[in-house]
């Protein structure tokens, strides 16, 4: 009996696996093939790169990269300074209505960030930050989710460590510094995991507040290369999905084993 | 003749929401001497030590060291250095980072910094371990490198608040040793908390024993072994303990209410000749004595000391005679009594 569910357990697990990747596996198929032999599933059909070609020089593919890894890299340093300091503050100092002041912070996790899209575009508007990568990545750096995982790694560690940096003449930012941030290193990793996927696959928000090649990033400019007006062409834009996918799918399949560990290490599922 | 004290806590009082931490507390403490803080658990003792470390800010109170009031100077101002009972190295450091930890904060310059590390190592017999990370250490490894962290910048004022208990017996008595000779070497001061009163005794110039957020007593060891101020300090220190005995259990100590007695003032007597009575309990071998546990209705902790071996079945009854020249007196409260009734 054990046994059997056993099996059904991994035969579940295998066909969510199949039915998770297939599209990925349609995308492959189709971006190495003609149009007609990609919908027709002619397995005999000879291999090509031509649509690779047809699709690198149909948008402005490098602009767009460099625009996500821009994009992903300011977020990420806002994101650690701000949930850093947060976190700190909620974790190790007191001040009045603190909890309270958590609490409205955790409500935050509570709240889709679609909800807030057009506030957030007035907000970008005044700041004159429309059309710019620090106005896309603005709305995410004070991350609700970051906050509460920084304050979590920072809680745990040991006061002593703390108190032995302070006599040895830390005041308390030398002693974040010093102390928190480092011993913390496994959270910052699997955050930054977190957060550099997310937003490199963002892709609402982007497409309404960039408005030009010069600030737009790959998932907007990829939805505009296979928008209809242009002509559906299902193996240029596979090839093109996939050409935006590659950095991250790589950087996965390389550091699989270290992406598991940080996760399982801080507990993010 | 100095003109004030290395350092003085001044009738300093700490609340935690309202109930007690410590209060009352006023010490003077010598420049160059050790002085330990013991106390069971509870007592308070290493809440002292952290108001003088600045880790906690007194409510009542003054604290001064060399001088200075640092009552309220954060901990990063005092210019003293702390050994945790849990060693509080720092695991993403190596031990020589470790333990330079504090003069890069202090921007030392390097030369002087990697000095400074050389002779901490070699005090501490660490040389060669400087690159090795805590968790690849003994415990009684890490323990050095806690103190030559405490040691290298040369700080005149050490606190160490219980460095021996994570270590096993035999290791603590060699450390014990090392500490010591350690502060006379380097002449500086150290305030030292344990609840061991073996530790303070062996250790100490001056013991400050505490209960419940008070001091009881503060003198050297042997004050506090030959005249305990009070009923506590007698049961506490020494081992065993001081036996206290109702004072009418006693011939000619009718009007005293409570009599201490150490162990060695205890003897042996023949049956019918002693002044007590008792039952034996059990009896404990420790290679070059035994003690032998006494009951008796009007008394606690009697303690009969024999040179080696020597097994008295329990419940067996025997008489024992009390040096008379040496026993303490006690009022109702458990207050010594300063003058011996009989001397």
């Amino acid at each position: 009996m054990s046994r059997l569910s056993r099996h059904l357990d991994s035969f579940g697990a295998i066909l969510l696996a199949i039915v998770w990747i297939s599209p990925l596996l349609f995308a492959f198929w189709a971006a190495f093939h003609s149009t007609s032999d990609a919908v027709n599933f002619n397995l005999t059909s000879s291999l090509t790169l031509k649509n690779f070609q047809v699709a690198w020089d149909g948008a402005p593919w490098l602009r767009y990269f460099m625009n996500t890894f821009l994009l992903v890299t300011i977020v990420l340093i806002g994101q650690f300074i701000i949930t850093t300091l947060a976190g700190f503050a909620f974790a190790q100092v007191s001040f009045p209505g603190k909890d309270f002041i958590f609490i409205l912070v955790l409500l935050q996790l509570f709240i889709l960030p679609e909800v807030l899209i057009v506030e957030n575009y007035a907000m970008v508007s005044r700041l004159g930050l429309f059309d710019s990568l620090l106005g896309v990545g603005m709305p995410y750096m004070a991350s609700a989710f970051g906050i509460f995982l920084m304050r979590q790694a920072f809680k745990s560690i040991p006061i002593e460590l703390d108190e032995a940096a302070r006599i040895e003449g830390c005041g308390w930012f030398g002693v974040l510094l010093k102390v928190y941030v480092p011993l913390a290193k496994p959270t910052y990793l699997a955050y930054a995991l977190v957060s550099v996927s997310t937003h490199w696959n963002n892709f609402l928000w982007p497409l309404i507040v960039t408005n030009s090649d010069k600030t737009r990033p790959l998932t907007v400019g990829l939805s505009i290369f296979g928008a209809p007006e242009n002509g559906v062409d299902i193996s240029v834009i596979s090839a093109a999905t996939l050409m935006s996918v590659a950095p991250l799918l790589i950087a996965f399949l390389v550091f699989q084993r270290q992406f598991v560990q940080a996760f399982l290490r801080t507990g993010i599922k | 003749m100095r003109a004030q004290p290395f350092v003085v806590l001044d009738g300093i009082a700490k609340r935690w929401n309202g109930a007690l931490g410590v209060q009352d507390i006023s010490l003077t403490i010598e420049e160059g001497s050790f002085v330990a803080l013991l106390g069971p658990s509870g007592c308070g003792k290493s809440t002292t030590l952290r108001l003088l470390a600045g880790l906690e800010t007194p409510d009542e109170g003054q604290i001064i060291i060399d001088g200075a009031d640092v009552t309220h100077r954060p901990a990063s101002g005092r210019n003293l250095s702390m050994v945790f009972q849990s060693y509080a190295l720092f695991p993403h450091l190596s031990v020589a980072e470790n333990v330079m930890f504090g003069m890069k904060v202090r921007r030392v310059p390097k030369a002087e910094r990697l000095e400074k590390l050389r002779r901490a190592m070699e005090i501490t017999g660490l040389l060669g371990f400087e690159d090795r990370k805590p968790n690849e250490l003994s415990g009684g490894q890490r323990q050095r490198v806690a103190l030559a962290r405490a040691i290298v910048a040369g700080q005149r004022l050490c606190l160490m608040d219980e460095p021996l208990s994570n270590l096993d017996a035999k290791l603590r008595h060699a450390v014990r040793k090392d500490i010591k000779n350690l502060q006379k070497d380097l002449g500086i001061t150290v305030v030292y908390v344990t609840h061991d009163q073996t530790e303070a005794m062996s250790m100490a110039d001056k013991v400050v024993l505490m209960r419940d957020g008070e001091i009881q007593q503060v003198g050297t060891p042997e004050q506090l072994y030959n005249q305990p101020e009070n009923t506590f300090v007698a049961e506490f220190v020494g081992a065993p303990p001081m036996a206290l005995i109702e004072g009418h259990a006693l011939s000619g100590f009718s009007d005293v209410p409570t009599i201490g007695v150490r162990a060695e003032n205890i003897a042996l007597a023949e049956a019918g000749q002693g002044d007590l009575q008792c039952q034996v309990s059990d009896c404990e071998f420790l290679g070059a004595e035994t003690f032998i546990g006494l009951e008796h209705p009007q008394a606690q902790g009697l303690t009969l000391k024999v040179a080696g071996l020597k097994n008295i079945p329990a419940g067996q009854v025997i008489d024992i005679t009390l040096a008379r020249e040496t026993l303490l007196s006690f009022d109702k409260e458990g207050r010594k009594i300063s003058a011996s009734p009989q001397k």
